[in-house]
């Protein structure tokens, strides 16, 4: 016997000015190896045409479909309906502007964060087509990849009291980037120069150390232990930058 | 969307230096608070020491001068972690609401830690004001203001609170500064925890210590 | 009406497209790419194999060169492709992965010393050399005679994206995502831009360009089984199958992979099988081994997804409520390089399946994953038939990879391309000058929000999008699937002839305000089922059997009638068959057709003249 499920979406069309922001109840037989991307296509296809959700890869690999299930940000295609209850609560994720229902627009923010944190290697040198790479330690290859394996799904954010308390907070998402870079040999930046990015209460100061960021991440990123490499890193830096002067 | 930090020209440079003053007056807190316990608890044993500690301070002159310190480190620290503290409606809003949301362990004992705060900012200032007016310290003259009853429930209220402040306080500069490393994280907050019950534990025994102490 | 106007607009803000925008933004040009997504969750993001490239750095690369990579390569392809393009790719491909190096991606480097790996379940032992010590590491990959697949962990294809995307940050190319291309602006000769449909608050908004690139990807998603992520959907392909001038080459060329996990149809990586991954049947035999004694499960994807589909047919598939499936076991491999190396492949089978690779076996089956077909372009990336449009990356039929391509490829294709065209483009833009037609805009727009109306209205009918979009990927499914035969192929372009009618009969169910989905959906059905059509019609005049393309009732290879490449249009909107013409498939031959090696078939070669 399978049961039957009940999910209360969240429902608001900001383009249609007869719509206000109100929760909505559907009902759904569940299914063998049911995802929440299968039971929102299903709703969408069965019930409510109009019913705006986002998904991409479906396989836990783009972060696309970040929403709030009951209670907890996570990613919607890889959360199976038989690890939740009967009642399902799905709101779109908090701190991002609201497109639709359960979607919102992580790209704006991310873009955004890229340019803040030139999200990007700096170096003078040139690229020359004729001469082998540069080596690189394998450990240090390795240990750039795991922080890079962030797929901008927004959990990390919306999750994150502080960032929800202030909208310039720059969130773990962001700081773990700049860690990103900091630890990679080919990035020329000074320490000082990361301190004039995230030295400050927006950045890394600003982070009251709630983790939630950190247990949320779905895709595990050691974001506590960046956080705190950052934190000891830039509060040396600041040391070091008040003394020098 | 609308995100606009460190715009340009603005560097932190006290951001750095403040988190800093923040989490040192805040272990600095911490060690005055474990070394108050020995002072204080020092009476179970017998009012003597506690009385001989006292004295200690003050011949050495400090507590005449340690106390005024003490408060101006707990006003230092107020000011720094206050910076944090949402004051205005929509600020407690959003926190609170987020709270309850997420149903999140640490979220939520930030929320304690700053509801916890304020009432130690107003009743750790009346009580350091009331000891620190009445020197000398002496194991009778506490005994004397617990038993007057008023100060007994005081105490019952301010010292879960301290105590729990202090364990939250103590759990996050570890896991912030990164002195706690994510596989540690679980039983580290377990240790801490269980360290907070022992000091909730021994500041009760002193408490009733004091309330059994015969006055003459 | 907003009207965005920049040098290059590329249509895709995956690696091929973002690539070629940032070639052109540094030969000075302004560039604008458009994406359903955010950049970097286009579906690029989701290989997690690696990308081919012969560096020979690896010991068991060793020897390797572009030559070797081009045998590769053309082999691969059956010898259906473009061999001037497979000579340019290959040779280009080694310079692109150190450039990607430059710009910050986290190759896995080599490792001197003793290590272990895995093939065909078998343990071996190879010591890589001291002097190589820090240079990009490759591992093995199906259809390759070296270990040459460049690789970061498993997500290769999430690590080169998030460096293109920085590096586009850093060039000042913008990404305008959550919008949707939805119709080429031209005047019969030059492409001049796009109609766009925001994806954020539902409105029309138009793009004027010297040039437009397609870079849209696969369109896997007009199977309803397919290993690609929902967006790619063929949209931006419908788009130019609209304007009747531009052909879709090959369209029959599907590639289906040996391993999407059942019942998600979520790929699991070759690199499973590189690292000495096997395939079970129902009694947990191997049989790989049986059927292609050299290669075994590492024989290119067509040859090992039709064995598979060969060996449940022969009743050793393993019966489960989504249908018979096989086996692929990993368990030898050890929990740390599962963990470690693997660890995408660990996470999807935990959290998709609920099975645990390190002790169970994971339920896998032959699923669409990529497009062979695609926009035709010359070897400079230009469309065929129209000025000022380009293409590359899988959109593309730029055609390296004829009727089949091998794994790794493709990302690697991706970049080269994408580099290369941009070059051309940029090149392109140099001369050129160009004079926007009002009147032409303001009909496309005109046209554009005709069409949404009637949908809304319902003024063609109320056919259900949904149900209509199943229609066409059942029919393309259950007969133009890895073995095709002529009975099953005129079934199905009879199928999707019927359901061609009632996709231009649909209506909206909701009232369509804002970015409504189900609007979104209904745009692009109809030319969803032309290109179905260009696949089924196009498989079933094509009578021979090349590379994933199976004829059951032709089961040679014919290099004598069919050492072709397809080119379908839509000539005419009320058309119910896509026009298909034919072009030789290599105007150089550096390796005449032979055997692959692999395979085993029937070549019926050029030489056999027809009486
Ligand atoms: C699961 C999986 C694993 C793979 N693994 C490997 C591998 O290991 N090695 C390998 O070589 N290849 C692999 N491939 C193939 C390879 O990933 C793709 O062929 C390649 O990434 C395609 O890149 P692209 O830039 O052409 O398109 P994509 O990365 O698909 O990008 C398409 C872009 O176009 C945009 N777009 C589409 N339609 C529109 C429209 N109408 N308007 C505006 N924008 C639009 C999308 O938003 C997106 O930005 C794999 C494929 C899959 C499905
Ligand atoms: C005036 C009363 C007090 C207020 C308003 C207050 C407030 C706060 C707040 C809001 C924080 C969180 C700061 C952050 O996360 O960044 C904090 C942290 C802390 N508090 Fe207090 N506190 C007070 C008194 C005390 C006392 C008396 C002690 C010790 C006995 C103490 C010890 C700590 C410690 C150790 C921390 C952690 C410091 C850090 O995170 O950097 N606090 N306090
Ligand atoms: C220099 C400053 C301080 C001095 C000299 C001091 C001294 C004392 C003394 C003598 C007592 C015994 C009871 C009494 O006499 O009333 C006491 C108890 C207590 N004090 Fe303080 N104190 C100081 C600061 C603080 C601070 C900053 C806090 C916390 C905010 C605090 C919290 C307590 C608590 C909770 C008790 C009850 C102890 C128990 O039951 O074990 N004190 N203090
Ligand atoms: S750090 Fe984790 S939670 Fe945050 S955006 Fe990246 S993947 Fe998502
Ligand atoms: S939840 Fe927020 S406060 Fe810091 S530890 Fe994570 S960023
Ligand atoms: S849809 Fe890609 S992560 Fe969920």
């Amino acid at each position: 016997m399978s049961r039957l499920l009940k999910f209360n979406i969240f429902r608001y069309n900001p383009e249609d000015t007869l719509s206000s922001p109100h929760m909505e109840e559907f009902v759904l037989e569940e299914t063998d190896a049911m995802t929440l991307f299968i039971a929102l296509n299903r709703i969408r296809e069965e019930q409510d045409p109009s019913l705006q959700f986002d998904f991409c890869c479906r396989a836990g690999i783009c972060g696309s479909c970040g929403m709030v299930i009951n209670g907890r940000p996570g990613l919607a295609c890889h959360t199976k309906t038989k690890d939740l209850p009967g009642e399902i609560t799905l709101l779109p994720l908090p701190v991002f502007k609201l497109v639709g229902d359960l979607s919102v627009d992580t790209g704006s923010w991310f873009r955004e964060m890229y340019t803040k944190t030139e999200s990007w290697i700096h170096t003078d040198k040139e690229f020359d087509a004729d001469a082998l790479e540069e080596r690189m330690d394998n450990k240090v290859a390795v240990g750039i990849y795991e922080l890079e394996r962030c797929v901008e799904c927004g959990c990390c954010i919306s999750a994150c009291g502080t960032a929800r308390l202030r909208e310039d907070f720059l969130g773990a998402a962001a700081l773990n980037r700049v860690a990103r870079f900091l630890i990679d040999p080919r990035d020329q930046r000074t320490d000082s120069d990361y301190y004039e990015i995230i030295g400050n209460d927006m950045g890394i100061f600003g982070c009251m150390g709630l983790l939630a960021c950190e247990d949320v991440c779905p895709k595990h990123l050691p974001l506590q232990n960046q956080l705190g490499f950052l934190r000891r890193k830039m509060g040396i830096t600041s040391l070091k930058r008040i003394f020098r002067k | 969307m609308s995100i606009s930090y460190a715009p340009a020209g603005r560097t932190g440079k006290w951001d750095g230096a403040m988190d800093w003053v923040q989490m040192l007056s805040g272990a600095g807190l911490i060690l005055f608070m474990w070394c108050h316990m020995i002072l204080v608890s020092s009476v179970v044993i017998s009012p003597a020491v506690m009385d001989a500690i006292a004295e200690f301070f003050e011949a050495t002159g400090m507590a005449q001068v340690g106390g005024p310190l003490v408060f101006l480190l707990f006003l230092t620290h107020f000011v720094l972690a206050a910076r944090k503290i949402p004051f205005g409606f929509d600020g407690q809003k959003t926190i609170w609401q987020h709270a309850r949301m997420l149903r999140h362990g640490d979220t939520w004992l930030w929320v304690v830690q700053a509801v916890s705060a304020m009432i130690i900012l107003i009743m750790g200032s009346i009580h350091m004001w009331v000891v620190l007016t009445d020197l000398p310290i002496t194991a009778i003259k506490s005994a004397e203001r617990i038993q007057s009853g008023f100060w007994a429930v005081f105490y019952l209220i301010l010292l879960p609170l301290v105590e729990v402040h202090v364990g939250i306080g103590l759990y996050r500069i570890a896991v912030k500064w990164g002195f706690i490393k994510d596989k540690e994280r679980a039983r580290f907050k377990r240790g801490e925890n269980i360290l907070t019950l022992v000091f909730i534990g021994i500041g009760l025994i002193t408490l009733i210590r004091f309330l059994f102490l015969s006055v003459n | 009406m907003q009207t965005i106007y920049t040098d290059l607009l590329v249509v895709g803000a995956g690696l091929a497209g973002e690539r070629a925008a940032v070639e052109a933004a540094d030969a000075g040009f302004s560039a604008i790419c458009l994406s359903l997504v955010p950049a970097r969750r286009s579906h690029s993001s989701a290989a997690q194999g690696g990308m081919q490239a012969s560096l020979g750095n690896s010991v068991m690369g060793e020897g390797d060169c572009p030559d070797v990579h081009f045998a590769d390569t053309v082999k691969g392809s059956d010898w259906g492709c473009d061999q001037e393009v497979a000579r340019l790719f290959a040779d280009a491909a080694p310079i692109e992965m150190r450039r990607l190096a430059h710009w910050g991606v986290p190759w896995n480097r080599v490792v001197p010393g003793k290590s272990i790996y895995f093939k065909g379940g078998k343990q071996f032992e190879k010591i890589e050399k001291e002097e190589k010590e820090g240079l990009i590491m490759a591992r093995s990959f199906g259809g390759t005679a070296k270990w040459r697949t460049c690789y970061t962990s498993d997500g290769t294809g999430h690590a080169v994206m998030c460096t293109m995307d920085n590096r586009c940050a850093q060039m000042g190319v913008e990404v305008h995502d959550k919008t949707e291309a939805i119709a080429l602006i031209h005047d019969g000769e030059t492409c001049s831009g796009v109609v766009a449909r925001c994806l954020r608050n539902g409105e029309l908004r138009v793009y004027l360009a010297k040039a437009v690139m397609i870079a849209s990807g696969g369109f896997g998603r007009i199977y309803p089984n397919t290993t690609n992520a929902v967006i790619c959907d063929g949209g931006a392909h419908a788009m130019c199958v609209e304007t009747g001038l531009v052909p879709m080459g090959n369209m029959e060329a599907v590639q289906f992979h040996p391993t999407g996990i059942v019942p998600t149809d979520i790929l699991v990586t070759e690199g499973c099988r590189g690292d000495g991954g096997t395939l079970l049947d129902v009694n947990e035999k191997r049989f790989m081994d049986i059927y292609e004694p050299d290669k075994a499960e590492l024989a290119s994807r067509d040859v090992v997804s039709r064995w598979m589909t060969h060996h449940m047919r022969e009743g050793h598939g393993v019966k489960s409520p989504y249908g018979e499936h096989l086996w692929l076991d990993i368990r030898h491999l050890g929990e740390e390089h599962i963990t470690g190396k693997l660890r995408e492949v660990y996470e999807i089978c935990t959290s998709f399946l609920g099975v645990n690779p390190v002790h169970q076996l994971i339920p896998v089956r032959p699923t669409q994953h990529y497009s062979m077909g695609g926009v035709r372009t010359n070897k400079d990336g230009a469309a065929y038939g129209l000025k000022g449009l380009f293409s590359a990356g899988e959109a593309a039929c730029w055609d390296m990879h004829g009727f089949n391509r091998l794994g790794g490829n493709s990302l690697a294709e991706t970049v080269v391309a994408g580099g290369i065209v941009g070059r051309k483009i940029a090149e392109y833009l140099e001369g050129c000058e160009t004079i926007f037609q009002t009147a032409l805009i303001s009909d496309a727009v005109k046209h554009q929000q005709a069409r949404i109306d009637a949908l809304v209205k319902c003024t063609n009918g109320s056919e259900n999008v949904y149900k209509v979009r199943a229609a066409m990927q059942d029919a393309l499914n259950k007969w133009a699937n890895i073995f095709r035969t002529q009975e099953g192929l005129e079934k199905c372009v009879a199928s999707l002839q019927d359901t061609l009618v009632r996709a231009r009969n649909v209506g909206l169910r909701s009232d369509g305000k804002g970015v409504n989905p189900e609007l979104a959906a209904a745009l692009k059905l109809e030319g969803q089922v032309k290109l179905a059509l260009m696949v089924a019609y196009g498989a079933l005049t094509r009578t021979e059997s090349r590379g994933s393309h199976n004829r059951e009732d032709f089961p040679a290879r014919n290099d004598r009638d069919w050492l072709t490449r397809t080119l379908a249009y839509w000539k005419s909107a009320d058309d119910t068959l896509p026009t298909l013409e034919y072009e030789p498939a290599t105007a150089v031959v550096e390796i005449p057709p032979g055997d692959r090696g692999y395979g085993k078939s029937e070549i019926i070669s050029a030489d056999d003249k027809k009486e």
